[in-house]
């Protein structure tokens, strides 16, 4: 928050330049689009109130395309606009979207579970340098203490199958992972230990779901965790319910979850949601040399049945 | 009555409603060291002290063990409403025994006495304005009693970052409304404290040992939140004629439909009543809900009033800058930022008010 965050002196990652470059881009490629007809709208980013400040907009004429930008606040995946749970935000017809590569990981999620139709995408990617991190000041660069977690261990920074890439990647410093390290650590814990852990994350929780809002995965229609009759999950704010939510929650992404990070990024307490989801695709991977990727696949791992699956546990 | 034409009540102002300006109650000075062993006092003594804490990267308010406990230089994450009207509680219980079901209504007179310390005036400030709702229609003794247990100690502000606008809802960095005894930081880490109601100068004469006379130092230099200025009667008067404008759809077709701003926000006050258990054994809960919900409102019969985005998010600026001055003459804002910073999709409520007020 920025109330509290100290003006630390870190040497930005990037030239200021590399940013003019990918707007200019996205901007150029935008009007061209809008002023062809070929597409209905650019889901992209424009500059927020505050300074270093972006958000979501839903750019539909040429003119407006002026107004989009990239920038380090530019952390929104917006690949979530185009789930059916979203579908309000958008007009209808083929859509231009910006994207990150882990945006696109769950651009191809959606793509593989039938959700969107390749040929009414218009796909924009971003070579991408990074963003800031959720309670990062946005009014510094993106430097080693303002980016997020996930870009300092990304494997996505080129986008891939897309139709325009934005800007071309600058040269970046390696970075050492803090959310591996985070997770390592408590793997090393006994499982006393790391109950205790998520106990304590899960007590601050208040259940306003942005994490569930803001994934574009939770696209159902009736999510389990909202039903009252029957209730499955308790809905108030209460140690047995929050559990309960965030097993739902994990177990529902996992083999799903991009990896984005959003839920993390957004979650007003600061829980640290992401390991969750780090810790299933980790298990995915082992078990069933699974990861979330760049290209679309038919069935998840966890969707799929084939005659010889392990059926020894059913009793 | 014009609305945001009730100031509330800065330095040098005249003496308004409850306040006291009783002389021989004020000036008084505390040190740092003493307000920590004020808190130290309470809590010996068996009141239960509610303070902004630190609690891993945030600070959240929570009952505090020892003084040393009270975090002044960050705003809490969620504010003080969860004092009075807590995220989750039970308003009765039952239980089947045979043919007969008992009912149980929770017992009030055992919610403690509870001294909450550390409020910005945008935290302070808003009790008050709930009181008008929750004593309306009808009396709920669950926020009532609580408010009548709880003293607070109100602080004045000496830091606002980009998303503080309380100046522009009519609040102030020094606003002392909604606080019983209120604290001014001085330079060198001391405070002035003024008591302001008969609860306030209570808690100052039963620790008069903790407190000076005169003010020691002068007094740090208070926040200067930059928003721009608002007028809310304009505002009033757009809201009044625009319940149906593309404007909506234009700020607010993107917001994901969250509970973060309103669940944040000291002044949000909508709750949802869910029965929990079994037949045989259960109770009813009151929890937080928040008008950004899909199922916000969403009637039995599947019809739902604000059934797009948009439309729950005009709800929430009508709610806040026409409906609750319609009905009660206050504005439901006091300006403290918290449902801009936490935004998923950075949605800023002061830009929209900046924006009705200079093109509505
Ligand atoms: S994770 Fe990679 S692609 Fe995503 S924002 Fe960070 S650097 Fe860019
Ligand atoms: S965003 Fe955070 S606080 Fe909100 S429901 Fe999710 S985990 Fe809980
Ligand atoms: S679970 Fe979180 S990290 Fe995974 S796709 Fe959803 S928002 Fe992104
Ligand atoms: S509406 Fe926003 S700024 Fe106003 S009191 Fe609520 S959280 Fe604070
Ligand atoms: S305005 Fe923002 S915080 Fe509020 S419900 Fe919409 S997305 Fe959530």
């Amino acid at each position: 928050m920025n109330q509290t965050a100290q003006k630390t002196e870190s040497a930005p990652l990037v030239d200021e330049t590399y940013y003019a470059a990918v707007t200019e881009a996205i901007r150029a490629e935008a009007a061209r689009l809008l002023k062809e007809g070929a597409v209905a709208a650019v889901i992209g980013y424009v500059p927020g109130r505050r300074p270093g400040t972006a958000l979501p907009a839903v750019v539909t004429t040429p003119e407006r395309a002026a107004e989009l930008i990239f920038s380090p606040a530019c952390r929104n995946n917006l690949s979530l606009y185009l789930t059916k749970a979203k579908q309000d935000a958008v007009p209808k017809g083929k859509l231009a979207i910006v994207v990150k590569g882990c945006d696109l990981r769950a651009l191809a999620g959606l793509l593989g579970e039938s959700q969107i139709k390749r040929e009414n995408l218009h796909i924009i990617g971003i070579a991408c340098a990074g963003v800031f991190a959720a309670n990062a000041d946005q009014g510094l660069p993106l430097n080693e203490t303002t980016i997020a977690k996930k870009c300092r261990e990304c494997t996505v920074r080129l986008p891939a199958e897309v139709d325009f890439t934005a800007g071309a990647l600058p040269k970046l410093p390696r970075l050492t992972p803090v959310e591996a390290e985070e997770l390592a650590r408590l793997e090393a814990l006994t499982p006393a230990e790391r109950w205790a852990f998520w106990k304590e994350q899960f007590s601050r929780c208040i259940r306003c779901l942005a994490c569930r809002q803001v994934c574009p995965f939770c696209f159902c229609a009736q999510c389990l965790c909202d039903r009252n009759r029957p209730q499955a999950v308790e809905n108030s704010v209460r140690p047995a319910g929050n559990l309960s939510w965030h097993i739902v929650r994990a177990m529902h992404l996992a083999g799903r979850c991009a990896g984005c990070a959003e839920c993390e990024r957004v979650c007003p307490m600061d829980i640290p949601l992401n390991l969750l989801n780090r810790k299933m695709a980790e298990e995915l991977k082992e078990r069933f040399d699974y990861e979330a990727s760049l290209s679309p696949r038919e069935k998840g791992p966890l969707t799929s049945y084939q005659e010889d699956d392990d059926e020894s546990f059913i009793k | 009555m014009t609305v945001g034409a009730r100031r509330c009540l800065a330095l040098g102002d005249p003496p308004g409603r409850p306040y006291r300006r009783d002389n021989n109650l004020m000036p008084r000075t505390i040190t740092a060291q003493n307000l920590q062993a004020l808190i130290d006092a309470l809590v010996g003594a068996g009141i239960r002290v509610v303070g902004p804490k630190r609690v891993d990267t945030l600070c959240l308010y929570a009952p505090l063990a020892n003084g040393e406990e009270l975090e002044l230089n960050e705003q809490p994450r969620r504010s003080a409403k969860e004092a009075f009207f807590p995220p989750c509680e039970e308003i009765l219980s039952f239980e089947r025994q045979g043919a007969n079901t008992s009912v149980r209504d929770p017992d009030l007179s055992r919610l403690p006495a509870t001294v909450l310390i550390g409020l910005r005036p945008c935290d302070a400030a808003a009790p008050e304005i709930l009181d008008a709702v929750f004593s309306w229609d009808y009396q709920d003794d669950f926020f009532l009693e609580r408010r009548r247990k709880t003293t607070i100690v109100g602080i004045a502000c000496t830091r606002a970052d980009d998303a503080c606008f309380c100046t522009a809802v009519g609040l102030a960095p020094d606003c002392r409304d909604g606080s019983d005894l209120f604290l001014i930081p001085l330079e060198g880490g001391g405070y002035a404290a003024e008591a302001l109601t008969d609860k306030g100068a209570a808690l100052l004469e039963r620790h008069a040992e903790l407190f000076t006379q005169a003010e020691s130092a002068p007094r740090l230099p208070l926040a200067e939140p930059r928003a721009a200025e608002l007028d809310l009667t304009k505002i009033k008067a757009w809201l009044d004629g625009h319940f149906e404008s593309p404007f909506w759809r234009e700020i607010a077709a993107h917001c994901i439909g969250c509970g973060a701003c309103a669940f944040l926000c000291p002044a949000c006050h909508c709750f949802d009543i869910v029965d929990e258990g079994s037949e045989a054994k259960g109770c009813r809960r009151k929890s937080w809900d928040a008008c950004g919900f899909g199922k916000f409102t969403l009637h039995a019969s599947a019809h739902n009033p604000r059934d797009a985005q948009a439309n729950r998010y005009r709800n929430r600026i009508m709610h806040k800058f026409k409906y609750y001055h319609d009905k009660f003459g206050r504005t439901l804002c006091t300006g403290c930022g918290r449902c801009i910073r936490a935004c998923p999709v950075g949605i800023d409520l002061a830009a929209v008010l900046e924006d009705i007020n200079n093109n509505g």
